[in-house]
């Protein structure tokens, strides 16, 4: 146990493995969550034959994409066209290196933590970018195309939320911010005012990130048929499919971080606060999801350069005034 | 924008939108020219869902045809074998037994809410994407016309393609107990288009997206022959329900919901108005349905115990998409002549090459829900 | 912004529902719940009260189908093994379900209400054959519980409060030629002049 203890590789190794897996898991459950959930909405029971309540339902979605042929399309770029789905998992997973999941547990306790996990995640758009490009249909090339058009415009906001927390906590680190948050004082409810509205315009940015709706104009199934992901089927499939539930955990975990007081709470400090009001938030994201109607792009693209830009930069002045002040 | 003056073979995209999307409410082709996502020409090709109906039509008899047309719109089969009966009826000038005649006026509104349900729902999912918000409302809007379908069933034994109108009345008289779910299922609805409009029309995601698009004006409507609901929502003041009376819709009350904008916001809130309409319509009448016969013919017991007279005969009936009528010439035979049916929805396809130009893909699925075709009817 | 906080009201209707019962079942292999009476869908031939094969072969559904999915082979008249008087008899009848538009036609003109429409819903099927109703499994169907509409009921209902027609003359409207078997006992077919009204 020491050895791993104090071999920096190892210790690595084996936290990367531990979070990596539990987060893969994760993912796959938060499938039949979101499933059960939205078919709660919509007054049906969701999965129900696949294991009890149908939990292993997303167990027998696995193994079908398995199954399924391996199709490239003609005259796509194969290069491309099989890389855009491990890289989308690669960099949504490698933002979770650094997460502090308890007082002391931190895969890779980054003193430019935010940083890193904002500048990975915002490379998301390539992958994207790229399964667009490369499939070799006119329908993936449009959700491409409104993908990379449409990343500027959500990550201003999402960087400038982000940054309030950053001159509230005084540090990049991301273990500094929610130990900055303790004892209740969540960014999210104190100071009032910046920091609330500083969450709302993260998460709503983040929800364009992971392709959410209302925001999920890349895939936008009812007008691209299945946007980026029209010619991909079988394991390549699950991949970017996977990887968009990755990234809402992800988001939801870095709002709980940043917004939330990570893992502060009433009685003991912990994993179990963190867990919950990211899987609280998780559960509002969904409950968006399953509510709202899609915004058309440009549409997105005003309402963040008018409306978000403006307010994210107002959050970001009141905190500052803030942190100088008071 | 002119499509004439772009090259459509210079430096434009040609998306072929259907024959298999989820947008085109059937199987439809939309061939759009695009420069960036922003359409500069757009060519409907109906046509892959064409069954030969009309053909068909002259080799059944009358009574076998009914049950066929019943796929014509296959979302409002009630209205499709009125029209065409009431056609048949006209031909040999039959005249139906007002109790027949006020059944048939409440199995047309129970049908265009179930109907308009149906819009509503696959509207949302154009706008909110089959996995969102849109499903939702499908979800919802579903849910609340199934019931209706469970109201036919009682009547009429079949939840959908009914068969229960007959050349001079109905087949089915309404069973015990029908009355009390009718009562039940459209007070039901109608509490529940609250809800709708308050998934939707408090939604700024909604009226950014319908308002101002898809803009018909009335002249292009009237030009085009659009009915229905997209004429009305243009300004034009025009129901056959109202201004040509048929069944028991003279003896009716009945409110014609009329905007002047003309876009999808407007055909909105005029299919909405309409839904509200036929449910008040149906909790009216289901008290008041005389007694009598319900049949003015003989029933059929032979294929070819109805003859038409040597003539022709137009009959039109607004259904939940227009005016859906048809037009039979008949040799004396048992079977017509000639049937021609004239769907209100091949007339809203026909709007789609002055609607889509300037827009961008998202606006044309918006558009083309909210014209809420039928591509069954459309290619017969 | 103003319009994100509107969705507040989708987002309230959405919550509204989650604790709403649920709308759906799972695919009711054992027939789900019941159905109402006319409720209508595959098909059975039924022995007439005698005892005997109801069906007399006379062709009247075969013509009537209006997508002519059932073929009926006359048998010609035999003495029946019950009652010993003579009468029309099918030597086969199928139907192809496959094809079936459940317009309830061929049960409103069975002069002998043969034929009749079941009221379980219908199970899906694995193979066309599945769908292919032949003579045996069409007497089989007649255990499954059946639809209300029988020829009789649903002519009584359409003719129900009208006034007696004029009796019809009497050869105008002869059963067709090709049924060797319709016996005499077979009500007399509407005129078949139509189209006149009461």
């Amino acid at each position: 146990m020491s050895v791993i203890l104090e071999n920096p590789w190892l210790l690595g190794a084996v936290a990367g493995f531990v979070v990596i897996n539990a987060m893969m898991v994760t993912a796959a459950w938060s499938i039949w969550f979101e499933r059960k959930f939205a078919g709660a909405m919509q007054n049906r029971p969701g999965p129900t034959q696949v294991g009890w309540a149908g939990l292993l339902q997303p167990v027998a979605d696995l193994l079908k994409l398995i199954q399924k042929e391996d199709i490239v399309p003609t005259n796509a770029d194969r290069a491309l066209f099989n890389l855009a789905p491990p890289l989308g998992m690669i960099l949504v997973l490698a933002g979770l290196a650094v997460f502090p999941w308890a007082p002391g547990w931190v895969p890779a306790d980054l003193d430019i933590g935010l940083l890193f996990i904002l500048s990975i995640s915002s490379l998301i758009t390539i992958p994207v970018w790229m399964a667009g490009w490369a499939s070799n249909n006119k329908y993936a090339l449009l959700g491409g195309m409104r993908a990379a058009a449409q990343a500027v415009s959500f990550e201003v906001p999402l960087l400038l939320s982000a940054l309030v927390p950053i001159i509230l906590g005084g540090s990049l680190r991301l273990g500094d911010i929610v130990a900055a948050q303790a004892d209740g004082r969540w960014f999210a409810l104190w100071p009032p005012g910046p920091g609330s509205v500083a969450f709302v315009l993260f998460m709503l940015a983040s929800l364009a990130e992971a392709n959410r709706i209302p925001f999920d104009i890349p895939e936008a199934e009812s007008e691209l048929v299945a946007g980026i992901t029209t010619e991909y089927v079988g394991m390549k499939f699950g991949l970017i499919y996977l990887a968009e539930y990755l990234h809402t955990a992800v988001s939801s975990l870095l709002g709980a971080t940043l917004f939330l007081g990570g893992w502060d709470g009433p009685g003991p400090d912990g994993i179990h606060w963190l867990l919950l009001k990211s899987f609280a938030l998780f559960a509002g994201i969904f409950w968006v999801r399953w509510t709202l109607l899609r915004y058309r792009a440009d549409q997105f693209m005003a309402l963040c350069w008018r409306v978000f830009v403006p307010v994210s930069l107002a959050c970001v002045a009141v905190a500052a005034v803030w942190r100088v002040y008071a | 924008m002119d499509p004439e003056n772009y090259d459509p073979e210079g430096d434009l995209m040609i998306l072929n939108l259907g024959p298999q999307h989820p947008s085109t409410h059937g199987v439809f082709r939309v061939k759009l020219w695009l420069d960036g996502e922003v359409c500069i020409k757009a060519v409907p090709y109906p046509g892959y869902l064409h069954r030969g109906v009309e053909k068909l039509c002259e080799k059944l008899s009358y009574v076998m045809i009914t049950p066929i047309v019943d796929k014509n719109d296959y979302v409002s089969p009630f209205i499709n074998e009125l029209a065409i009966n009431m056609a048949f009826e006209a031909l040999n000038a039959v005249e139906t037994p007002r109790r027949a005649n006020y059944l048939r006026t409440l199995g047309a509104e129970m049908q265009r809410v179930g109907s308009h349900l149906l819009w509503l729902g696959t509207f949302g999912l154009d706008m909110g994407g089959a996995l969102g918000g849109g499903a939702s409302v499908f979800m919802h809007c579903f849910r609340e016309r199934e019931l209706i379908l469970d109201c036919f069933e009682l009547w009429t034994g079949s939840r959908f393609h009914y068969n229960t109108l007959t050349v001079g009345g109905n087949r089915h008289d309404v069973p015990a107990g029908f009355a009390e779910l009718v009562r039940q299922t459209y007070t039901l609805i109608g509490q529940r288009a609250d809800e709708y409009d308050a998934m939707l029309v408090d939604n700024a995601i909604f009226r950014a997206r319908t308002k101002g698009v898809g803009t018909v004006d009335a002249k292009l409507a009237m030009e085009l022959g659009v009915s229905g609901p997209i004429l009305r929502a243009s300004g034009i003041d025009w129901d056959l329900r109202r201004d040509r009376p048929y069944a028991a819709y003279n003896e009716v009350k009945l409110d014609v919901p009329v905007r002047y904008e003309g876009d999808c916001f407007a055909r909105y809130e005029v299919r909405m108005a309409e839904l509200r309409e036929s449910i008040r319509i149906v909790l009216d009448l289901i008290d008041g349905i005389p007694e009598g016969p319900i049949c003015a013919l003989k029933p059929v017991k032979l294929p070819g115990a109805y003859k038409g007279k040597v003539g022709q005969a137009y009959a039109a009936v607004e259904g939940p998409r227009g005016e859906l009528g048809t037009w039979v010439i008949a040799d004396g035979t048992d079977k017509p002549y000639r049937c021609k049916i004239r769907p209100p929805s091949y007339h809203a396809v026909s709007l789609i090459p002055y609607l889509a130009p300037g827009n961008n893909v998202s606006d044309i699925v918006v558009t083309l829900g909210s014209l809420d075709p039928i591509l069954g009817e459309v290619d017969r | 912004m103003i319009g994100l906080l509107q969705a507040f009201s989708a987002l309230r209707i959405t919550g509204l529902n989650l604790f709403r019962a649920k709308n759906t079942e799972p695919l009711p292999w054992d027939g789900g719940r019941v159905r109402p009476e006319r409720y209508r869908t595959s098909f059975a031939l039924v022995h007439n009260s005698d005892g005997d094969e109801a069906c007399i072969g006379c062709k009247m559904c075969e013509k009537i189908c209006p997508s002519q999915i059932i073929t009926v082979v006359p048998g010609g008249r035999a003495p029946s093994p019950n009652t010993g008087k003579p009468r029309g008899t099918a030597k086969d009848f199928t139907l192809d379900v496959n094809a079936c538009i459940h317009c309830e036609l061929c049960v409103q003109v069975c002069p002998e209400d043969a034929i009749v429409m079941l009221r379980v819903p219908e199970v899906p099927g694995f193979s066309r054959e599945e769908l292919f109703l032949s003579m045996e499994k069409l007497y089989a169907n007649e255990k499954v519980p059946a639809s209300w509409g029988t020829g009789a009921l649903l002519i009584g209902m359409q003719a129900e409060g009208q006034p007696k027609p004029p009796p019809p003359p009497a050869k105008a409207a002869p059963p067709p030629a090709t049924t060797a078997g319709v016996p005499e006992a077979t009500p007399p077919a509407p005129a078949a002049g139509g189209g006149e009204t009461p």
